[in-house]
């Protein structure tokens, strides 16, 4: 018994001694340790209640989605600096579409989602193929995409579409019981299908990532492409998989983010590729590739969106320290990388085998 | 046989090629594309081509930093933020607060020389503060210039207290949109900047420094060199020039707009660099490349607004262009065309 | 030997590279159970005749027949679907993945559609049992030595159902139990039936394990032989096509006895890696290094130079007390350092030879005193014609170069900053026979004139023949000192095996 029980506290040490689960569970902490200050600080004002942790979700949401397909594309040891244009282009699409061109909005997410798999694809065939950085062909595609969007319209374009009303209108309130019926609670508190979407985007990454053979090659790729191509992988294929994923996340996340300001604009979300990145990387994710869970892109999401929450009910604080405070945030986290990486490296040199 | 060849290898001809191609490009749409005008009044030259120099300047002059930070394989995506900081702090400094003065005018509260220094040691810190996150903790450039890409702005925003701080203040509009011996006065800095960088990277062992250390840092430390050192120059260097092309951003617009000053220049200087031939790989590097890069950009944005397009329109169109550019620097391309000339070669000489 | 046991042939084998013939009609033929050797200088085409093998490189003419059928193998892949399994001489394993799962990637065990890690886990620690590896597979790889990694790629390579197995120098990076535990893997897999192809610099090796040898020398095969039928040294002359009294008839250094002190440390250390180190030597002396790989001797040498901070004890150099914390300092005192991972620490491999030659003078004068166009041209011919570095001139990219060459520069690197103390970390490590003995030639020239040598090397011969002084290392520790005179292998290896029992009684 007691032999099955030191295996048992052996694993936990394990795995939480396992440099490869340590920053995700430091997110989660960090997240738990805000939100404790929070409570304590402006518990008083309503910080705690239900409503404003549904709302991290329903207001960050678009960024989440379009974070599950970064921390993809992060973990091949790439970046995608254009999934913020994308998402504008879709949004761009649906709202010129179906308020402009009176097309049926089924059909313009349905062609949305298509042009953001080919952008993706096609980022991705310079990445893979024609051996160009990561960095510097998604910068073409994001220019591509923020042009193309402004020669459709420099106007923001309001979206006036039922069924994308009602789409956007769409939410699930929390209930209590309260004299033997169901009554909302208060402050109301709901979540809409924006935060459906991500998290069941946040639950397909995962099964991608950890039960198949194409998620482990994502990893194999992260941690050495050279080494995975002599293992015998399919390397070109992975990438190019992983960045049509990216594009597809991107316009998914353009969708959401439509649904949720119910318009289009040119100059939307400018500079949201920076949030993505950043919820990523503070969920843990290594920028050097070969690293990273979904679970911590979660976390991270969350971990950014309750600065500027809690900046809020501070009332006083210019909103401007939410940006200073999210660097510092990532300065933190590459910092706490560094540390555990070369941690672990010193214990390669040490632990020769007898 | 082999000059003929390595003036085509050379990625520098093909920058000027590309250049003259737009250039004649925009003559034969625009047949006084080339003339410049003196007008005698404000003592300056004018004319497209003035124009495209002198919008040029920032991004010029950002991108000579750029060009080493991209050598030594690194990139540096804070400098748009540096130059709203740089802008911000100048206003700050002229106005100091705005419910105290409340209307723009010629005026300067602070020492003008303190106008001008203070932003600059403000942006050369943020510089040295990107390259001890690089040089000593060996942080990945992309994400420790992330910090201040995302801070920065913030801090710019607060210095200013989230307002938009206006100036009308003679000597500080100087710079930006005075002139010097005909010339627009943002022109004589890049120029004066230019050749600055240039002496001390070429003229000292710096530049073929900076290449050793971009190619292998481990091997360079064993050299002898030392390595963080020199990553610290660089970012730094990279810091100090932003701060220059924010004070004259500023001075152009004769104002601090923290959202979007600066906004895609880390991307301009980047492109400028790679269009100058300098490899996102790092090693090997060239400034007079990455000048002529920077005015390439310019000239396709000026010749785009003669179609009558729309400024951010444009960004479709650099992103075709960097297509071409990028596909024809890429390796497997490089590859394929290398071979059928050696190909042609052979088959010169059986013939002969 | 009957027909029926020849598993794999390849007959007519040419590959043409731009300029150069890889390979011309070469032949090559394994049979069932054996390890056969393949040997030849670097650059005689071995590697280029494995990546043909295993679908890297597309052959121009030739035929490959695997158990009778004709087969073209277009990727790794593809080769190891067809039974060809390779262990290249680089690990080539994913260090953020768990042990467990740089075996079985990419052929993952699946249950219900999912890959099934509990199965993984398992058959990865029974695999490695038989290396007599006791690890915790989930862990990460990079948490594990190279040796360990090692196991874990040729673990990964004998799973595979093969038939062909092809070992691209396995050894380089183990140590002798660690070898003799691979060489048993080996025998096992041989009496199993399969056919190994075993790639090695080292002759010992080649004669303790393989049963036939097949030598290529520039792309063409020399001969087959079997074991027992050919000597060492007529092996070496086969390989090299030289005359052998010419390669080893090489004079050790004499020692001037009124020679001053170079160089003497006092207990110096880096606690973990190396301590408690003391040695001193005089000038004109070649001190020799031994000891097993990791047993201190590049950390020591690392120390001297500055690449890691000492961080006990104190060194004297040419009668004064010096503080050296970087490379820098080191460079300063005239003290040189050729590394031992050439790739990693040498070479930069986009500049020119003749800026990978002039750098270390540059950083020792200071960026603001450049050395001319015209001082580095000269410096460059200079060394160029000196060491017989082959190149058509100084402007080529050092890349370019044979691995011999490539040393040759880095040596002359150093030899440009005239140092008084030169230490040379494995430099003949994967070059050819003929390049090897120059740079031995060329060591105890410059020692005849006065320069001190410190000489780290793996192959005690070597150490032997050129050595004044020899010290051994062990465990991070000084093991003892010895004569280079009268000197003999199993002297040194007795200093290494003898303190070992010591410790255990």
């Amino acid at each position: 018994m007691s032999s099955v029980d030191k295996k048992r506290s052996n694993k936990l040490v394990n795995f939480i001694t396992n440099p490869k689960y340590l920053m995700v569970l430091a997110t989660i902490g960090i997240f738990c340790a805000i939100y404790l200050v929070g409570a304590v600080l402006y518990g008083d004002k309503g910080f705690t209640k239900l409503r404003t942790f549904a709302m991290l979700f329903v207001d960050n949401a678009y960024i989440g989605i379009s974070a599950v397909g970064m921390t993809m594309v992060l973990i091949t040891g790439g970046i995608d600096l254009s999934v913020a244009a994308v998402a504008s282009l879709t949004g761009m699409f649906i709202a010129y579409g179906t308020t402009v061109l009176h097309i049926d909005p089924v059909v313009c997410m349905a062609f949305s989602i298509l042009v953001g798999v080919l952008l993706g694809l096609g980022m991705g065939a310079l990445v893979t193929y024609l051996k160009i950085p990561p960095f510097v062909a998604t910068l073409t595609g994001m220019f591509f995409a923020r042009g193309v969007c402004s020669l459709i319209s420099r106007d923001s374009i309001s979206i006036d579409n039922e069924l994308i009303d009602a789409m956007a209108g769409w939410k699930v309130y929390f209930m209590t019981l309260k004299d033997g019926e169901w009554v909302k609670i208060k402050p109301v508190a709901y979540i809409n299908l924006n935060v459906v979407l991500f998290i069941v985007m946040i639950i397909i990454g995962t099964i991608i990532l950890q039960k198949t053979r194409f998620g482990r090659n994502v990893y194999a790729i992260g941690g050495n492409e050279q080494s995975a191509r002599l293992m015998g992988l399919p390397v070109d294929r992975t990438k190019m998989m992983v960045y049509g994923f990216n594009g597809f996340c991107s316009a998914l996340a353009g969708i959401a983010y439509a649904l949720y300001v119910k318009s289009g604009w040119n100059l939307a979300l400018q500079g949201g590729e920076l949030d993505v990145i950043s919820a990523a990387v503070i969920g843990g994710v290594l920028l050097s590739g070969g690293v990273g869970y979904m679970i911590g892109t979660f976390f991270g999401v969350l971990l950014k969106a309750v600065i500027p929450s809690l900046i809020t009910f501070n009332g006083t604080l210019s909103s401007w320290w939410g940006k200073i405070i999210t660097g510092a945030l990532v300065l933190l986290f590459v910092a706490l990388q560094q540390f555990v990486m070369t941690g672990s490296g010193r214990k390669k040199k040490s632990t020769k085998q007898k | 046989m082999k000059s003929r060849e390595s003036i085509f290898k050379n990625k520098l001809t093909w920058a000027v090629i590309a250049e003259l191609a737009i250039l004649i490009v925009a003559g034969i749409l625009e047949p006084n594309f080339f003339s410049i005008e003196f007008n005698a009044e404000t003592g300056m030259l004018y004319g497209s081509l003035i124009d495209i120099v002198n919008r040029s300047a920032e991004i010029t002059i950002i991108a000579m930093g750029m060009t080493m930070v991209i050598a030594l394989g690194g990139t540096d995506i804070s400098v748009g933020a540096l130059v709203a900081v740089a802008g911000a702090f100048a206003l700050k400094f002229l106005r100091w607060d705005v419910t105290q003065y409340p209307t723009p005018g010629d005026y300067s509260v602070m020492p003008f020389i303190l106008v001008i220094i203070v932003p600059m040691i403000i942006c050369t810190l943020m510089g040295l503060f990107n390259g001890v996150l690089i040089g000593k903790f060996k942080l990945q450039p992309i994400i420790a210039t992330l910090i201040l890409m995302v801070a920065g702005r913030g801090i710019a925003q607060i210095a200013t207290n989230g307002k938009q701080f206006t100036t009308g203040y003679t000597p500080y509009r100087f710079i930006g949109q005075g002139s010097f011996l005909g010339l627009p006065f943002p022109i004589i800095i890049t120029i004066v900047v230019c050749a600055a960088v240039m002496i001390f990277v070429r003229k000292t062992a710096f530049g073929t420094f900076v290449e050793s250390v971009g190619i292998n840092p481990n091997a360079s430390r064993v050299t002898g060199l030392k390595s963080d050192r020199i990553i610290m120059i660089v970012y730094t260097l990279t810091g100090f020039l932003s701060g220059i092309a924010g004070l004259i951003y500023s001075s152009r617009i004769s104002s601090c707009d923290s959202n979007n000053a600066g906004v895609n220049y880390e991307m301009d200087a980047i492109l400028a660099v790679v269009l100058g031939g300098t490899s996102m790989t790092g090693g090997k590097f060239s400034l007079t490349g990455t000048i002529i890069g920077s005015l390439i950009i310019r000239t396709i944005t000026t010749l785009v607004y003669y179609f009558g397009i729309t400024s951010e329109s444009i960004m479709a169109f650099k992103a075709v262009i960097i297509l071409i550019v990028i596909v024809i620097q890429s390796e497997p391309v490089g590859k394929m065309l290398a071979t059928r000339q050696a190909r042609k070669r052979e088959a010169g000489e059986l013939r002969g | 030997m009957l027909d029926h046991d020849v598993i794999l042939t390849m007959k007519g084998i040419e590959i043409q590279f731009p300029g150069v013939k890889a390979l011309d009609g070469v032949d090559f033929e394994l049979r069932r159970g054996e390890v056969h050797a393949l040997l030849g200088e670097n650059g005689a085409g071995k590697s280029t005749l494995i990546k043909c093998l295993t679908g890297v490189n597309k052959m121009d003419a030739g035929t490959i027949m695997l158990e009778g059928r004709e087969i073209r193998p277009t990727n790794p892949q593809n080769a190891m679907d067809l039974g060809i399994s390779t262990v290249f001489q680089e690990i080539n394993l994913c260090e953020n993945l768990s042990v467990a799962e740089n075996i079985f990637i990419g052929r993952q065990p699946m249950k219900r559609g999912q890959i099934d890690w509990k199965e993984i886990n398992r058959r990865s620690a029974e695999l490695l049992e038989r290396f007599h590896v006791h690890i915790d597979v989930t862990r990460p790889l990079s948490q594990f030595s190279t040796a360990i990694q090692q196991m874990v790629s040729i673990a990964r390579a004998v799973d595979v159902d093969a038939k062909v197995l092809i070992l691209d120098e396995p050894t380089s990076s183990l140590d002798n139990d660690e070898v003799q535990r691979l060489f048993d893997v080996m025998r096992d897999l041989r009496a199993q039936g399969m056919g190994i192809i075993f790639i090695t610099h080292f002759l010992d090796q080649v004669f303790e394990m393989s049963d036939r040898m097949t030598v290529l020398r520039n792309g063409h095969l020399v001969g087959v032989f079997n074991a027992g039928e050919i000597t060492k040294l007529e092996l070496v002359s086969t390989m090299i096509g030289k005359d052998l009294d010419e390669i080893f008839d090489l004079k050790r250094a004499e020692q001037k006895a009124d020679a001053g002190q170079m160089l003497k440390a006092d207990h110096i250390g880096v606690p973990g890696k190396v301590e408690d180190i003391s040695f001193s030597q005089k000038k004109g002396e070649l001190l020799g290094f031994a000891g097993l790989l990791g047993s201190g001797r590049t950390e020591t040498a690392e120390m001297i130079f500055g690449v890691t901070r000492m961080q006990n004890g104190t060194l004297v150099i040419d009668g004064r007390e010096v503080k050296i914390n970087e490379p820098m300092d080191a460079i300063n005192n005239k003290i040189a350092f050729c590394p031992e991972d050439r790739k990693r620490d040498g070479i930069i491999g986009d500049l020119s030879i003749r800026e990978n030659i002039y750098l270390a003078l540059q950083a020792r004068r200071g960026m603001l005193h450049p050395m001319s166009r015209k001082e580095q041209d000269a410096l460059a011919d200079k060394f160029i014609k000196m060491l017989a570095i082959a190149t058509p001139d100084a402007d080529k990219k050092i890349r370019e170069l044979s691995g011999g060459n490539q040393q040759k520069v880095i040596l002359a690197r150093w030899m440009a900053t005239e140092p008084d103390l030169l230490i040379l970390d494995e430099p003949t490590r994967g070059i050819d026979v003929g390049a090897k003995a120059e740079i031995q030639r060329l060591m105890l020239e410059m020692c005849q004139n006065g320069m001190s040598i410190i000489f780290i090397s793996s192959e005690l011969d070597e150490i032997i023949r050129c050595s004044n002084r020899i010290i051994v290392m062990r465990d991070g520790k000084k093991a003892g000192e010895l004569n280079g005179e009268g000197c003999t292998q199993a002297d040194i290896m007795q200093m290494i095996a003898g303190e070992k029992a010591g410790e255990t009684a």
